[in-house]
């Protein structure tokens, strides 16, 4: 069976860490072993940490440090967990959270095989999360400027969404401009993620075709 | 991928984002970045510390488009100390920091209370004391609004919301160039990480007026022909000169203080208990006090916006109108806020309760509950 190995990264706070654990749930959920990774070392330990016996609960394994081990100089400097350099090497699927911004794309090289390139069917993908009402990606320019910044990824997701405020319309019009931007920079876009209720209006694709994948929210339950 | 875009072409992109006055969904400290941007200013000096980093982030990365200026400089005293030299050449200067931080900046900020140098700065407070938690407290209230070996005469907005931190930040720059004492917005760490909807927009475009920042040294004209010279001072030879020159800016800032403080009051007839809180647990306890409400308690609510100066005078007339209404005071430090409030309620005899979770936060279900259980209060001797 073909694994899959994705690091879901993008714009802070655009919803890579929502959709990394919804990512590894889903795929739990079809029955594969699934082992999801936090790799924010700017904000180290404060993102899946919490949340960590959760998600074991649901069947992901999940390589973060757990309360009681973190020693160190707080967010001065936070060691790495030795297991999560070899991330890679497991036998299921591995999904990473890649935490902050353009920056985070740098810790990818921390990973064994992490930069690997297309290696038969084993390459890491990177899966660039963009919420349209984040300012800094909030139009197709900006996102443009966004991912040439980056540099390549191999899809994105269309995360459009205003917290309590959102509507199906706003989805909608994040789908326009994130395809749009696939477009110009070649790549599929995987999915429009969304909120269940907002999910169900929206259909099984959006306006442009994307498939709408349901999402559920857990990060509420994190520091931040 | 082969795709440049300009910086020329995003300055436009970005400036849409303000003109457009679109919901954006943000972090705190983002907020405060495209605030200092909307609000004309010219510099930040600044020093890495959680939880405020991504306000320099931000601003590094917007101001490039916009001709704006960054420095990080070797410590928060450097950043503090460089503040009024861009100040004194007529630039809007700000820096952003936060516990062991806003403690090493205390002594640059006496120094502008002393030389009335305007300067915005923005506390997103964290666990204390020393350098504790990354995360979020209210412990830095009191040395936010009176740090220093000064008497405090500084003005200080206490914000509850991202909109808040959008407007207030600007409303700091201009407080702070239009009475030259130095100006904060004391946010904290929830406020700075968390993520919520908010209106950018351009001040001008709602008919806010900026008030300019004009060089305060190097003058047209000779000193003492054309124009009295300036003389900035820190430092004095006599006690007498320090006392005179310091009673003309007590009275000063006594004179401003009416026309700057701020707050909220929501006072239902023949109230039992006004829960006082600040900034991001005055939201939690102006929910509680919806709850409660609905249940049929007689309960209101006064968030002072304004910790310094504080707005006394409003709460004080609340309390004596009913003697016996109940305060409870609700922060996430120990004593700070009440300590204040049992100042400006001195001789009064309405019981004085607190909830005081030093550190950690609050929430309105914790509030509701707590005035619940409220049976005997202590007065206010």
């Amino acid at each position: 069976m073909r694994r899959v190995l994705e690091a879901y990264v993008g714009e802070y706070a655009s919803g890579k860490s929502e959709n990394a654990i919804n990512r590894g749930l889903r795929l739990v959920r079809a029955g594969r072993r699934v082992r999801l990774v936090d790799l924010d070392l700017v904000e180290p330990a404060y993102t899946l940490r919490p949340l960590k016996r959760k998600l074991e609960a649901q069947g992901l394994q999940v390589l973060a440090w757990e309360t009681k081990e973190l020693i160190g100089p707080g967010e001065a400097a936070i060691p790495l967990k030795k297991e999560i350099v070899s991330a890679l090497a497991f036998p299921g699927d591995v999904i990473i959270d890649v935490g902050y911004g353009v920056e985070g794309r740098r810790l990818l090289n921390l990973i064994e095989g992490g930069f690997a390139q297309a290696n038969g069917e084993e390459a890491l993908r990177l899966i660039m999360v963009v919420n349209t009402t984040r300012p800094v990606t909030s139009s197709l320019p900006l996102i443009l400027a966004y991912l040439d910044e980056f540099g390549a990824v191999d899809g994105l997701i269309n995360n459009t969404h205003l917290g309590e405020e959102t509507t199906v319309e706003l989805i909608q019009e994040g789908a326009v401009l994130v395809t749009a931007a696939a477009r110009r920079v070649g790549c599929p876009v995987l999915a429009t993620t969304a909120l269940r209720p907002y999910a169900r209006q929206l259909g099984s694709v959006d306006r442009m075709g994307n498939p709408v994948w349901p999402i559920e929210r857990f990060m509420s339950g994190a520091f931040w | 991928m082969g795709i440049k875009i300009v910086s020329r072409q995003l300055s436009g992109e970005y400036e849409k984002v303000l003109r457009r006055e679109q919901r954006s969904f943000m972090t705190g400290n983002e907020v405060v970045a495209w605030a200092a941007l909307a609000a004309g200013a010219d510099l930040m000096y600044g020093y890495p510390i959680t939880p405020q980093n991504e306000i320099m982030h931000y601003w590094a990365r917007l101001t490039p488009h916009f001709g704006r200026g960054f420095l990080q400089t070797e410590d928060e005293m450097s950043a503090g100390f460089a503040m009024p030299g861009g100040a004194l050449v007529g630039k809007k200067t700000f820096s952003a920091t936060a516990g062991p931080g806003n403690i090493l900046m205390q002594e640059p900020i006496a120094m502008a209370e002393m030389m009335r140098i305007p300067g915005v700065w923005i506390i997103q407070q964290r666990g204390g004391p020393s350098t504790a938690t990354v995360i979020y407290s209210q412990q830095e209230l009191r040395l936010t609004a009176t740090g220093g070996n000064g008497e405090g005469l500084r003005i200080v907005y206490s914000t509850a919301s991202h909109q808040e931190l959008f407007e207030y930040t600007i409303k700091a720059f201009n407080s702070a160039w239009r009475y030259r004492f130095p100006t904060f917005v004391l946010g904290d760490g929830y406020q700075a990480k968390m993520r919520e909807a908010v209106t950018l927009f351009r001040p001008e475009n709602r008919g806010w007026e900026l008030v300019p920042a004009e060089p305060i040294l190097c003058l047209p004209g000779v000193p003492a022909r054309d124009r009295d010279p300036v003389h900035l001072r820190n430092t004095f030879n006599l006690e007498e000169e320090l006392y005179t020159r310091l009673m003309d800016q007590l009275a000063v800032y006594e004179r401003i203080a009416p026309e700057v403080t701020e707050w909220e009051a929501e006072v239902p007839p023949e109230p039992e208990v006004l829960l006082v809180a600040h900034g991001i647990v005055a939201r939690a306890a102006r929910q509680a006090k919806e709850s409660l409400n609905r249940q049929g308690w007689k309960v209101g609510y006064f968030r002072p916006v304004t910790v310094r100066p504080f707005p006394g005078q409003a709460l004080r007339q609340i309390a004596a109108a009913s003697p016996n209404l109940r305060l409870l005071v609700v922060e996430s430090a120990y004593g700070q806020l009440l300590a204040m409030v049992k100042a400006e309620l001195y001789g009064l005899t309405n019981p004085v309760d607190s909830l005081l979770k030093p550190g950690v936060g609050i929430t309105a279900e914790e509030i509701a509950a707590a005035v619940d259980q409220t049976e005997e209060g202590e007065a206010v001797s």
